[in-house]
């Protein structure tokens, strides 16, 4: 019965009251669980007379505190948090979380070794690659960068698969979002047309004035900016002629390892300087000359032109706003809210921050219709519990947070989702296409593994608060406090439903 | 991203959905569940299926990203092919002559001899009015068989929810090779699986870990609680079957996925369809199966990629083929292909072609009348976007499919009748 999982049930014009309801069986988990850990108070309303087998049963949001509040934020805004990082973020309040989570600066990951030298003769390994990331989402400094790099790696996507990893493309790639990720979204969209990960994924580096290639400029209107059945198929030939005339860059160790693949089958080597730079090279002679309509106007474009008048378009605020919160709030917002946010972005001239500080203090992030409207992503839920699952050994001991998200890596593929290698030029499904059996099978097998491979279990404590606001189903809560120890208690938590929302 | 799975507005019956999960899901579980012995799973099949007594299985190759269809059945004898494609049109003097103007791609070889065999329909042409150049709007498109957008369910799992009540039966419809549900599965009613990898598809913690997780996953509150309570049922009950099919199989057919791809694709087509074979041929009631290649969507250096994405299919599609004669059930089983589009007449600079239009639709199985259907693609008479016309709806594809291969309804999912493509055999 997964067809479901695509499809969610639908917060209805009756459901979206949230009615407040919970079943005698739930009333009486809450108390149980409260009286068994003694930890949290499960709210829960004073009279209820519907079983928990009526439709329309919900979380009771407990978004009025907080604790709550704080924990919300940071599952959204961050990959979740550790125990010490979750008690700092309550004594500074919502606010002042929220202002370090976007004034800080993005702290960059310490380099992958060897990767600005990839090049034919030696690649950089996919799992090391992967590894490499997710050590940097448990470990960063800031979060909110890395948690909106994550989020530009779905929206400005590219796979190793077709940029391959015989260039440090893919790599700079990942380097250039996380510096842009809350920066400004024209540069953001210049540096993105021009990067050569993208270059190479979406075909631009081939493209010439003589013969547009219209891969780029179709994605770059569908997905990147203003989506799809805001522009014509004359829009998409002109932005082609428009945008063409780059070519990938080479690095000298690319360069090396060509000359001595030519020396060793006795080719004379192409006569090739190595690019300085990280970007894109623009040849005007490959470039389209002439005047062409594009968006309504006409005239000799280049790449900045006519990206600029990309972001003059009325549907790109809505669009991009409509996704961020998809991610970070809700996928169906109301259309006031979604103008809302997008008139203020606009205004802004598309500064990514303030939008982003928009999105967390706007009342409806906290509204009890959007708590748990989200469905954390297997990169999300990987990170989340090797964060929750933080020791203090872990945390100081400069090898194991490595060790850990390389344990923690190679299993997202089985959940649907490989980081660098989304399933289509889209990125990734999002919330409801997550829910289906092979996904909740191997997000269960997934805790079960990381248990097992800890060396010591963690004391449970008041994990069920921290993590879970201490809001279960009756059926979670039976089983916490029917668990024997903490290792069971933290399998229960770590797969339960309630933990693959946010 | 637009999100695939996206969905607008909550109809009634997710209510009721809602409330039958919550009710009858919980009961189910709390009895605990014990596999489906094969003769019981028949049973329940004919028994619930008041529409469909037959045993006809479908399996959609989806081949992602927009399969060049001129590069697949080839206009050999067209100097307009020559004209708009210098490079790619080199396939042209490899291909396989089916008659002096069309050609297969010279490594379909299994398919061309299964052609000979009178066990191909090739449907050329296939496409839609205004169509979509975008490839999530189109595969949308032909998900939904809906090129007005309206419908939200998949073709498929509206006919699974249609035709095919089967409760306590997870293995009606299934999408192997893949961790999402595919839209054209996509049904609130409908009962399927998704199986990535049937080797590691089970409880890592064992059956302690599974009884806990029936329990834990038990009237789960909130919006998506109806949807990880089924899916985590729908787990268990898989991992049983699943126990019970794989002791009961051997492939019979050369399936490989040691293939080296131009540009690797992360589908392993061959597992797919060797699990889809294990799950038709072992009993398990499974009745509309869905597997994914992707690559296609070939904007540069086509003529390498594109060789190499045509072998493997072919590899993969012959060896289940083979497998399915050797337990002598490739009479109840029909391929079809599918891709969200063709590509443009016209090779771009890169050595590659953009996104186009109508493309032609294999159809394999014992059977099928082989043979060509619908029009050869006129290269003369392109439209104003340089792109070819169709000759036939997709939906006609899927009317021949739904109505005379499985044997259900098919204007009941279609909303109206297209004329008729006989590649399906009367039943003899």
């Amino acid at each position: 019965m997964d067809a479901q999982a695509a499809k969610p049930a639908r917060k209805a014009r009756g459901l979206r009251r949230r009615h407040v309801l919970v079943g005698a069986g739930a009333a009486a988990g809450g108390l149980a669980i409260t009286k068994a850990l003694g930890l949290y108070n499960l709210p829960f309303p004073a009279n209820q007379t519907q079983s928990p087998t009526a439709a329309g049963i919900d979380w009771i949001s407990p978004l009025d505190k907080l604790e709550a509040q704080v924990a919300h934020l940071l599952r959204r805004a961050t990959f979740g948090a550790t125990p010490a990082e979750y008690e700092q973020s309550v004594k500074d309040g919502f606010k002042k979380t929220v202002d370090r989570l976007v004034e800080t600066k993005a702290a960059e990951p310490p380099a992958l070794a060897g990767a600005e030298e990839a090049s034919q003769e030696k690649s950089i390994r996919p799992q090391d690659l992967i590894a490499w990331w997710l050590d940097w989402m448990v470990r960063t400094p800031t979060p909110l960068a890395e948690r909106m790099t994550f989020f530009w790696h779905g929206h400005f996507t590219s796979d190793f698969r077709k940029v391959n990893l015989q260039s440090p493309f893919i790599y700079w790639q990942n380097l250039t979002w996380r510096r842009m990720s809350l920066g400004n979204f024209h540069d953001m969209l210049y540096q993105v047309t021009i990067d050569p990960g993208m270059l190479r994924y979406l075909d631009l580096a081939t493209s010439t004035g003589r013969n547009p290639n219209e891969n780029y400029s179709r994605e770059l209107m569908e997905l990147f900016t203003m989506g799809v059945g805001t522009f014509t198929e004359d829009d998409v030939r002109s932005a082609a002629k428009a945008l063409s005339g780059w070519r990938e860059p080479i690095t000298q160790a690319m360069k090396d390892a060509l000359m001595k693949r030519a020396l060793e089958q006795g080719r004379p080597g192409r006569n090739i300087t190595a690019d300085a730079v990280k970007t894109g090279v623009f040849e005007q002679q490959r470039a389209y000359v002439g005047a062409v309509k594009f968006l309504g106007e006409t005239r000799q474009w280049d790449t900045k032109s006519a990206l600029e008048r990309v972001l003059t378009q009325n549907s790109v605020a809505p669009f991009i706003v409509t996704k961020v919160l998809s991610a970070f709030v809700t996928d169906q917002p109301a259309d006031a809210y979604v103008k809302r946010l997008a008139d203020a972005f606009r205004k802004s001239r598309y500064d990514v921050k303030s939008l982003m500080r928009d999105v967390f203090m706007s009342p409806e992030f906290l509204a009890p219709a959007n708590y748990r409207a989200l469905v954390k992503s297997p990169t999300e839920l990987m990170v989340n519990i090797a964060k929750a699952l933080e020791t203090p050994a872990l945390a100081t001991a400069a090898t194991a947070a490595p060790a850990l998200a390389r344990a923690v890596g190679l299993p997202g593929q089985s959940m649907g989702q490989q980081l660098f290698d989304p399933p289509e030029v889209g990125g990734w499904p999002s919330n409801a296409s997550w829910i289906s059996s092979n996904n909740v099978l191997a997000r269960v097998n997934f805790a079960q593994a990381t248990l097992t491979g800890l060396a010591k279990i963690p004391a449970f404590n008041d994990a069920h608060a921290i993590h879970l606001d201490g809001v279960v189903s009756p059926a979670t809560a039976q089983l916490l406090n029917s668990s024997p120890d903490d290792a069971t208690r933290w399998l229960i938590l770590l797969a339960s439903p309630e933990f693959q929302l946010k | 991203m637009k999100a695939l799975g996206g969905t607008n507005g909550l109809s009634r019956r997710d209510f009721l959905r809602n409330g039958l999960v919550f009710g009858v899901g919980a009961q189910a579980l709390a009895s605990g569940y014990a596999a489906v012995p094969d003769v019981f799973a028949r049973a329940v099949l004919s028994a619930k299926s008041a529409a469909v007594q037959n045993d006809k299985v479908l399996v959609m190759i989806q081949l992602g990203g927009g399969n060049d269809g001129l590069q697949t059945v080839i206009p050999i004898s067209s100097s307009q092919y020559r004209d708009f494609r210098p490079q790619l049109s080199a396939a042209a003097a490899k291909a396989q002559p089916i008659n002096k103007d069309t050609g297969l791609h010279e490594n379909l070889k299994g398919i061309k001899s299964l052609y000979d065999a009178g066990k191909v329909a090739i449907v050329q042409g296939v496409g839609y009015t205004n169509p979509s150049f975008s490839h999530f709007d189109s595969i949308r498109v032909w998900e939904t068989a809906d090129p007005a957008r309206r419908q939200q369910d998949g073709w498929l799992g509206s006919a699974i929810a249609k035709n095919y009540d089967s409760a306590g039966h997870p293995l009606i419809g299934c999408a192997c090779g893949s961790t999402n549900v595919p839209g054209m599965l996509r049904d609130l009613e409908a009962t399927l699986t998704v199986i990535d990898d049937a080797k590691t598809f089970g409880f890592q913690g064992g059956q302690n870990v599974e009884d806990v997780m029936g329990t834990l996953y038990r009237s789960t509150p909130g919006i998506y609680g109806a949807l990880f309570d089924t899916a985590m049922s729908t787990a268990r009950d898989t991992v049983a079957q699943l126990r019970t099919s794989s002791a009961k199989y051997t492939p019979k057919g050369n399936y490989s996925d040691k293939v080296q791809l131009v540009y690797s694709s992360k589908n392993q087509l061959a597992a797919a369809l060797q699990l889809a074979a294990e799950l038709i041929v072992t009993g398990t009631g499974v009745k509309i199966l869905h597997v994914t290649l992707g690559g296609f969507d070939t904007h540069y250096t086509e003529l390498n990629r594109h060789d190499s994405l045509m072998a493997y299919l072919d590899s993969a599609i012959t060896a289940f083929h083979d497998d399915l004669t050797a337990y002598g059930m490739a009479d109840r089983v029909m391929i079809a292909t599918w891709s969200e589009f063709g590509r443009r007449p016209k090779e771009n600079a890169s050595g590659g072609t953009d996104h186009g239009t109508a493309s032609p639709i294999f159809l394999i199985g014992d059977g099928v009348k082989g043979g060509l259907y619908g029009e050869t693609p006129n290269l003369e008479k392109l439209d104003q976007l340089g792109n070819l016309s169709y000759a036939v709806d997709f939906r006609a594809v899927y009317q021949e499919i739904l109505a005379s291969h499985l044997g259900v309804d098919a204007k009941e999912i279609l909303g109206q009748t297209f004329d008729r493509i006989p590649f399906v055999k009367a039943p003899s």
